[in-house]
């Protein structure tokens, strides 16, 4: 019961990790309409920034980390700049060709700025577990949980509640709807790409305190699809459920499956949940209902 | 007069068409296709090993090559570690190249071209210790090291013996579905366990990402089940998660058993220093790149000193050195017997399997090597080297530690 226990929570903590990198997806998704294939990559460009910031210069974590969030979103708004604001009215696939471009183009330009060594990532939750009887809750991730929860929160009613949120999901609806109502795009655009590499710096020091880190760490992303697909791409509280859902039960065919059949069967079981998700209800759990008139 | 010169001019055309055949007769070309894994998950490790293997050849060359009159060429190719894209790869290097011998990564390249090789006669020497799943009679591959399981098995038995542990030593493994060669690793382990029952008792194998999460709850649960060693030769990532694992529960006996490509130096600098793998171990089949002055050492040195090698005193370097001494060693008893103009992929393989290389050949990176048909690796007379952080310092602690036998899995 102890083990149940133990694998349940350490499930679900990891799925509030794959749900803060998953809401990534959703904010740009939610803003523009693009499905960015390149948020694993924007993940290790966050990391890299706090690495560069906290073990490189030298920076204290207070001014360190801040530092790095400032330049995850001047990168997210140089992304946008240089590719996105060029495609305000193009079709979607369009865009999600740009996102797997610049998939390639971070990956080669991480290894071109920081290398392909592996490099350890600052302690920046402590490293000791909560220890609760037989319990253990890695602290990492359980102040990761609440972050995620918070933000997730957060964003929730920012997209629902408030002007630039509802324009935001206005100009996602339909660009030149959203022009000719006079929201500017471009900058609705710049504002999410801004949110996702804020959220993917945040993804980066949860993922990755204490651990280590070179550019393979982008696989998170891949992890974090299954949750977006899940919850739906508008709904942000919506990942946060799936979240669990996936973490949960990645955590316990890892646990039981795994040692019974000598293989890694819950690395593969979110993505089964994606695939059936896929097949039932394409848009996702929480994900809108669109209705076209023909 | 002008017939005087018409004579000069072929006289003089004559004997540069000499000498430059002459030239040719004198110094035969053959040339080694370098794959590498320059964009992949161990990029981090390339420049050493890629660079050793140019440094050595470099040596071969000026040393040796010359006096047998035979010149060898080395070519870069990017893998990637990546098995589709070696096997893309793969005919280009044929038609541009023609090697007679190819070093290898990892095993996505023995997995790519293990069934192309017999037919296209060419045998290619890898760095790495043997895999399972190439453990077949009439190799085309060769590995200098045997397969990761013996050498872990090497491992366990002198651990055993150096804490007198009375009963089988309790083993867990850490490892990954993400590529044929870890998967072929925790077998090996398996089957050591399934040999040597009263050796190793395998407590579990926790599979994980490529990149774990977190490893607390895994680590806990191994700990409980009373495991003595934790055995991970997949990838450094890997070992700093088991770390961080371990000091977060406060365990400092239980110690990390890691390989060559993830092994003390490379993770430590990825757990923030030598010093937090104080009292881990790494094992095997070839020199340790400790500062002491040593044989291996020697001979790095004078890479860097007189052909000017780029290279650093590491692991990765003495892997590069490790393949393409085999592989030089082996071209030049294929030139001794059949004639410098007459080397192939295929005198190149006959003279791995009929010609011992001695620990001298390869200035003592390597045991003696004795091919078989019967495997990619020498089946006897192995042996492996230990090292460990002691005081914050990279030590040796064994040298030549026998390696078991394992059947074949």
């Amino acid at each position: 019961m102890i083990d149940f226990l133990n694998y349940l929570i350490n499930g679900a903590l990891v799925g509030l990790l794959y749900a803060l990198i998953a809401m990534g997806f959703v904010v740009i998704y939610r803003a523009s309409k693009v499905f960015n294939i390149a948020q694993g990559e924007l993940v290790v460009f966050g990391g890299f920034m706090v690495w560069w910031m906290i073990v490189q210069a030298g920076l204290p974590m207070a001014v360190g980390i801040p530092l790095a969030f400032v330049a995850a979103i001047a990168f997210g708004l140089a992304i946008e700049k240089i590719f996105f604001s060029r495609l305000v009215g193009e079709s979607v696939f369009s865009m999600v060709m740009v996102t797997i471009g610049l998939l390639i183009l971070i990956r080669g330009l991480v290894l071109v700025l920081f290398g392909p060594a592996v490099r350890p990532f600052p302690i920046i939750f402590p490293l000791k577990p909560i220890i609760l009887g037989d319990i253990l809750i890695p602290r990492s991730l359980l102040f990761g949980g609440l972050i995620t929860i918070a933000t997730g929160l957060g964003l929730s009613w920012f997209f629902n509640a408030t002007r630039t949120g509802l324009r935001m999901t206005a100009v996602a609806e339909d660009h030149q709807v959203a022009l000719s109502l006079g929201i500017s795009v471009k900058r609705s655009i710049a504002f999410a790409w801004a949110l996702g590499a804020t959220l993917s710096t945040l993804g980066a020091i949860i993922f990755l305190s204490g651990k280590s880190l070179n550019f393979l760490a982008s696989d998170i992303g891949l992890a974090a699809l299954p949750v977006a697909l899940l919850a739906g791409f508008e709904s942000i509280a919506g990942v946060l459920l799936a979240g669990l859902i996936v973490g949960i039960v990645q955590g316990l065919v890892t646990a039981y499956v795994d040692p019974a059949v000598g293989g890694a069967v819950g690395s593969v079981f979110p993505f089964l949940i994606m695939l059936a998700i896929l097949f039932i209800r394409p848009t996702g759990m929480f994900g809108w209902k669109t209705i076209e008139r023909v | 007069m002008a017939y005087a010169s018409i004579f000069r001019l072929l006289a003089g055309s004559a004997l540069a068409l000499g000498a430059a055949t002459g030239g040719a007769h004198a110094q035969a070309s053959y040339a080694i296709a370098s794959i590498a894994d320059f964009t992949g998950p161990y990029a981090d490790i390339m420049k050493d090993l890629a660079g050793s293997r140019r440094a050595t050849v470099d040596w071969w060359n000026e040393e040796v090559g010359k006096g047998l009159g035979v010149k060898v060429t080395i070519k870069d190719y990017d893998g990637r570690y990546d098995a589709a894209q070696i096997a893309s790869l793969w005919p280009g290097i044929k038609a541009e190249l023609n090697p007679v011998v190819i070093l290898g990564t990892g095993g996505p390249d023995v997995a790519a071209l293990q069934g192309r090789l017999p037919g296209e006669k060419v045998p290619m020497i890898m760095a790495t210790a043997g895999y399972g799943f190439a453990w077949k009679p009439d190799p085309w591959i060769f590995n200098p090291r045997p397969t990761y399981g013996h050498e872990a098995g090497a491992f366990y038995e002198w651990y055993r013996a150096q804490r007198n542990i009375q009963g089988p030593l309790k083993v867990a493994v850490i490892s990954s579905e993400a590529s044929p060669a870890y998967v072929d690793i925790h077998k090996g382990v398996e089957k050591y366990a399934k040999d040597h029952p009263t050796k190793a008792e395998l407590v579990e194998i926790v599979y994980t990402d490529v990149q774990p999460t977190d490893l607390t709850t895994q680590v806990s649960r191994l700990v409980r089940k009373g495991a003595q060693v934790i055995n991970i030769q997949t990838n450094t990532a890997a070992v700093v998660a088991t770390k961080r694992a371990l000091q977060a529960l406060g365990k400092t006996d239980i110690p990390i058993m890691m390989s060559s490509h993830n092994g003390l130096l490379t993770s430590g600098k990825a757990t923030g220093g030598l010093k937090e793998l104080e009292g881990d171990y790494e094992v095997y089949g070839m020199a340790v790149p400790t500062d002491e002055k040593t044989g291996p050492h020697d001979f790095q040195q004078k890479l860097v000193s007189k052909y000017k090698a780029q290279i650093g005193w590491t692991v990765a370097t003495v892997m590069g050195l490790n393949q393409t001494l085999v592989a030089l060693r082996a071209i030049e008893a294929a030139a001794k017997k059949t004639g410098a103009d007459k080397v192939t992929g295929e005198a190149v393989r006959a003279a791995i399997l009929s010609q011992p290389i001695a620990t001298e050949q390869t200035f003592g990176i390597l045991p003696n090597l004795a091919y078989t048909n019967e495997a990619p690796f020498p089946t006897s007379g192995l042996t492996v080297n230990i090292a460990t952080v002691k005081n914050g310092k990279y030590t040796i602690v064994a040298d030549k530690a026998p390696v078991p036998k394992i059947d074949k899995w």
